[in-house]
């Protein structure tokens, strides 16, 4: 079977062929932001030579359209209705954006405690259309709970003559509590709602241009994917897709897709951390952050730093006691190419060719840039060059001790967990990148780890595009006091029959039941794909009786990639190391 | 992208979802459940400046610098005890150390019933959060700190002001329905402290009914005035949230405003949860409102769903008997220096008291003598004797009659010395199960 992975990104777009769990090709062209539709056939065009096969092709894509859409504020206008209902001022928000506040309010336990008033529904959308906008959001507090004000002004929008080509209700997007970030997530969600109507259209056109091209996914911010007709209601989580390509990459070919890792991928600029916790990446705690706006878009957890291989190089004075030490500092500027490359300034890269642990360029030009750090440092020119190298690598696993003290510095709301702390810490280091094979070793030495460089730099995003899965998660909530059940992700609220015989199996089997339905609408068949995540249950206590229990279960297809082997196309295995 | 909060604020936010005391006890999982959803759909936790921070458990050692726990810290708590005083400690930390301005301590179990001497758990509290932080505080940050608690809970604080009645570094100010009418039955105006820190015990009784209005009048005309004239390094809130209308134990008309306006008025550094037990009418709004003023931030737009003005209004004879109250304690506490303690205390050498303690929670009475050292050069060693059996009133138990030495900080040498030598006496009596030795300046904790 085959599948193409394509990545648009800013500047190329990038291709990769895989035939069952190998590449067979990769191949490059420029994005043409104009003519989107042409560069990224273009760059089907660069591998479809190799395809060999006769059933319809399957497309991955991963596009920075609604990324940048956001990033340059070229969304379109978008009305959006909030229910705040009392609490922390909306006006204090400062979203970024304008929010037409209504009158109505819902609960933490869903229930509703003044209800809407649809003359003023009605004259906001009036008032809107009027100024020209043609999407509308509606969200409000506790939706997740409860939809049913949300869902009365849907009816009443589609009910009027107002036309609107798009409507987001904030409760379809998550079922995460946030009632700030529904707000942004669903506000994005609406305004990039047309343009990616656009894009869908122009990817079916060209699916239609007699090449053999069978379903369409697109990737996500959580490096899963989403099918075409899907992208057309929540178009907002397709942001961030490029770099979670990337590491979807990287882990599709890293022999440890089970177990913990650290993902680290070192450009020239800047390096990429990811972290893979019990074989499943990690995620944002609550969503992808984009422009300053804060989503509930699921999105792997992504750090970034100014270090890579045409990092800036600076010696630092520092007087202590009347003694003057030097240290060299990396980063987080870039510096420009490398010397041994035709650059003017020494970078660490340089320091690599001194030391003859990797052979690009111009050895002497290298020699020389670093000759300049080494006069002001007073010290031999390969001394030099290993204190960079050995700069460099502090500077990457300190990062990386960040990353994990973040991480378990992350609240906890249970005795147990608080006691028993989940152990996330890497067993691996994962590199890719061009510097990656001299630092990448050297880098897992100091954490006293194994390490793995891959074979692919430039590729590993159409790769993993090429080897995403699809995704989704569901948050199954009851309340068996009030009788009442939702999977606001689905769009269900309903009653629960004999409410005092609900037990957490029954709520387990019943977010199993909507997560499994929602994996076939995706194609997910396989009901050992399915996964609870998390759970929470409480005895509702009045009085001295306990009328009641409540659950909240999030169930989820479970974050999948492809094992992708490297192809005779590029001939080298990964590089491993136990150490 | 949200607004700054003007504060920089620390959150300890530790709502224990897998303890409890009993599966139908107020004090059980369910209690910040409604708290955490309300917090966390408002969005407070993304709001720039104000940030979450894990709690830690709390060591044998630190929480015996503010206990004498029978027979040992160890058989009295549980971890969730242990996590609610590390909380409470990293909320000092947090203020202390200047990474944040102030610092609130949501969590639970509560502990302001906790006394010193602890047989096992009451008034749902078993150890005193606030105790062992300002503990913490002093032997960490300096013993001279002068810290000021104000307990703005429903009841009483009376483990507070057992632990801290004869320390002249703390101020203990206790706003509370009148005793006569709740748990834990005490609280008077004419309980203000002993002979080493008179007058820096202030209790302030007020009468059912009592709504905002009489809350922030406290507050501004008695609290405020009082804080400025004793000038604490330190100002905690040991914020319980019982006072409001909802409250299923209590008899106030306390709103969500209410608090939020009391927590901008009293600008404390380091806030504590204390009870409050109206989970899903009140918690969920007086803690956004709480977080929101703490924070700086506007808190005019949080409002329970059942709030109507007739409903918290206070009748105008409540509001009579507040200022009187106000006037009088204002009164007792400009002229406490002036008081002459011999009246009271005796001449010495030595003032005792003597006591009856129940423990409503787990069912336990104990009977304490405590003697003090009435000293001019220092606030005095102490001796307490305690016994503690099942049952109220008629030990339905062995009884465990312990005794327990205590060397307050800055002790004199000479009641250093009369200490150890009564901490010798004592274990040789062999009339006690175990004799203990409490001295906080040496940290050296004994129990033989």
């Amino acid at each position: 079977m085959y599948i193409a992975g394509i990545d648009v990104g800013g500047t190329n777009t990038d291709a990769a062929l895989i035939k069952d769990n190998e590449v067979v090709a990769t191949g490059k062209v420029p994005t043409d932001h104009v003519n989107l539709v042409e560069s990224t056939a273009a760059a089907l065009e660069t591998i479809l030579g190799s395809y060999r096969g006769t059933e319809p092709l399957e497309l991955h894509l991963s596009t920075t359209l609604s990324t940048n859409s956001i990033v340059e504020g070229r969304g379109d206008p978008a009305l959006v209705l909030a229910v705040p209902g009392p609490g922390m001022r909306i006006e204090d928000l400062r979203l970024g954006f304008a929010v037409h506040q209504l009158s109505g309010s819902v609960d933490h336990r869903g229930r509703e405690v003044a209800p809407i008033d649809r003359e003023e529904v009605k004259a906001a959308m009036n008032a809107a259309r009027e100024a020209g906008m043609e999407v509308l959001a509606v969200v409000g507090k506790f939706s997740h709970r409860n939809p049913s004000q949300e869902l009365t002004i849907e009816a009443l929008a589609r009910e009027g003559d107002y036309r609107f080509r798009h409507i987001t209700l904030g409760h379809r997007l998550s079922g995460r509590p946030n009632f700030p970030r529904r707000l942004a997530t669903s506000y994005l969600n609406a305004s990039v709602a047309g343009q990616q109507a656009r894009f869908v259209e122009m990817v079916r056109r060209l699916m239609l241009e007699g090449r053999n091209i069978g379903k369409v996914y697109l990737l996500k911010a959580d490096g899963g994917t989403m099918t075409l007709e899907d992208s057309l209601v929540r178009p907002v989580e397709t942001i961030l897709s490029g770099p979670a390509a990337s590491l979807m990459g990287a882990r599709a070919l890293s022999n440890h897709q089970e177990g913990n890792a650290i993902i680290v991928d070192i450009g020239g600029t800047t390096t990429d951390m990811a972290v893979q916790a019990a074989g499943e990446p990690v995620f944002q705690p609550q969503g992808a952050e984009i422009a300053g706006h804060r989503t509930l878009v699921p999105a792997l957890f992504v750090r970034s730093i100014g270090l890579g291989g045409d990092s800036e190089i600076r010696v630092l004075c520092r007087r202590e006691n009347g003694q003057t030490s030097r240290q060299l500092v990396i980063g987080p500027k870039r510096a420009g190419i490398p010397a041994a490359l035709g650059g003017s300034r020494p970078t660490p890269t340089d320091a690599a060719v001194v030391l003859g642990m990797t052979s690009v360029g111009d050895v002497h030009r290298a020699r020389k840039a670093v000759a300049e750090l080494a006069g002001a440092l007073g010290i031999g020119v390969e001394e030099t060059a290993r204190k960079i190298i050995d700069g460099f690598v502090r500077q990457l696993v300190e990062a990386v001790e960040d990353i994990y003290q973040y991480l378990e510095s992350r609240p906890v709301y249970t005795v147990s967990e608080l006691l028993a702390p989940r152990d996330i810490r890497p067993r691996v280091l994962i590199g890719l990148g061009g510097p990656a094979q001299v630092f990448i070793p050297l880098a897992a030495r100091a954490m006293g780890i194994d390490w793995e460089v891959l074979p692919y730099h430039e590729e590993a995003n159409a790769i993993g595009a090429a080897a995403s899965r699809p995704t989704a998660a569901v948050t199954y909530h009851a309340d068996t006091a009030l009788g009442v059940a939702a999977v606001p992700e689905m769009d269900y609220t309903g009653e629960i029959q004999k409410a005092m015989l609900f037990d957490i199996r029954k709520a387990r089997e019943e977010a199993r039941r909507w997560a499994i339905e929602k994996g076939k609408e995706l194609g997910v068949l396989d009901p050992d794909d399915i996964a609870i995540v998390e759970e929470e249950s409480f005895n509702v206590v009045r009085g001295f009786y306990t009328i009641g229990r409540i659950f909240t279960i999030r169930a989820q297809v479970r974050p999948q990639v492809r094992r992708i082997v490297p192809g005779a196309e590029r001939g080298e295995p990964n590089a491993v190391q136990q150490s | 992208m949200q607004s700054s909060s003007r504060n920089k604020v620390g959150l300890v936010f530790f709502p224990a979802f897998d303890w409890c005391i009993t599966p139908d006890h107020p004090e059980r999982e369910e209690r910040l459940l409604y708290t955490r959803d309300q917090i966390v759909e408002e969005g407070l936790l993304d709001v720039p400046g104000i940030e979450e921070f894990r709690p830690r458990v709390a060591e044998d050692v630190e929480i015996s610098r503010a206990h004498v726990c029978v027979p040992s810290v160890g058989s009295v708590i549980t971890q969730s005890h242990r996590i609610a005083a590390g909380g409470t400690m990293v909320a000092a930390d947090l203020v202390l150390t200047g990474r944040v301005s102030r610092s609130f301590a949501l969590l639970r179990p509560p502990g302001h019933h906790a006394n010193r001497i602890v047989h096992g758990s009451r008034g749902f509290c078993t150890i005193n959060n606030e105790a062992i932080m300002v503990e913490h505080v002093r032997r960490t940050y300096g013993s001279h700190l002068r810290i000021a608690i104000v307990d703005t809970d429903a009841h009483h604080a009376d483990g507070t002001q057992d632990i801290f009645y004869n320390d002249p570094g703390i101020l203990h100010i206790s706003l509370h329905q009148d005793g006569r009418t709740l748990y834990p039955g005490t609280g008077f105006i004419h309980e203000r402290g002993g002979p080493a820190a008179y007058g820096q015990t202030v209790n302030v009784p007020l009468p059912p009914g009592t709504g905002d209005e009489g809350v922030l009048y406290v507050i501004e005309n008695l609290v405020l005035p009082i804080l400025a004239d004793f000038e604490p390094d330190l100002v905690i809130n040991a914020a319980g949230q019982d006072n409001h209308y909802t409250d299923p134990l209590t008899n106030m008309q306390v709103t969500a405003q209410g608090y939020a306006r009391l927590t901008e008025l009293l600008s404390p550094d380091i806030v504590v949860l204390e009870g409050g037990y109206s989970i899903e009418g009140a918690l969920p709004y007086v803690n956004a409102g709480l977080l929101l003023a703490l924070a700086g931030l506007d808190y005019s737009a949080v409002r329970e769903p059942d709030w109507s003005e007739e409903k918290v209004k206070q009748p105008p004879h409540i509001s009579e008997t507040i200022e009187k109250t106000v006037a009088q304690l204002w009164q007792m506490w400009r002229t406490r220096k002036d008081v002459d303690l011999e009246r009271i205390f005796g001449h010495g050498p030595f003032f005792t008291r003597q006591r009856r303690i129940y423990y409503d929670t787990d069912n336990i009475t104990e009977e304490q003598v405590e003697k003090i050292r009435l000293c001019p050069a220092c606030s005095g060693w102490r001796v307490i004797q305690s016994g503690a059996a099942r049952g109220w009133g008629v030990p339905l138990g062995r009884v465990t009659v312990i005794a327990a030495v205590l060397i307050p900080w800055h002790a004199c040498e000479d009641c250093r010395r009369e200490a150890d030598e009564e901490f010798d006496r004592l274990q040789k009596s062999g009339r006690f199960r175990y004799v203990y030795l409490q001295d906080v300046e040496r940290d050296i904790y004994k129990r033989v």
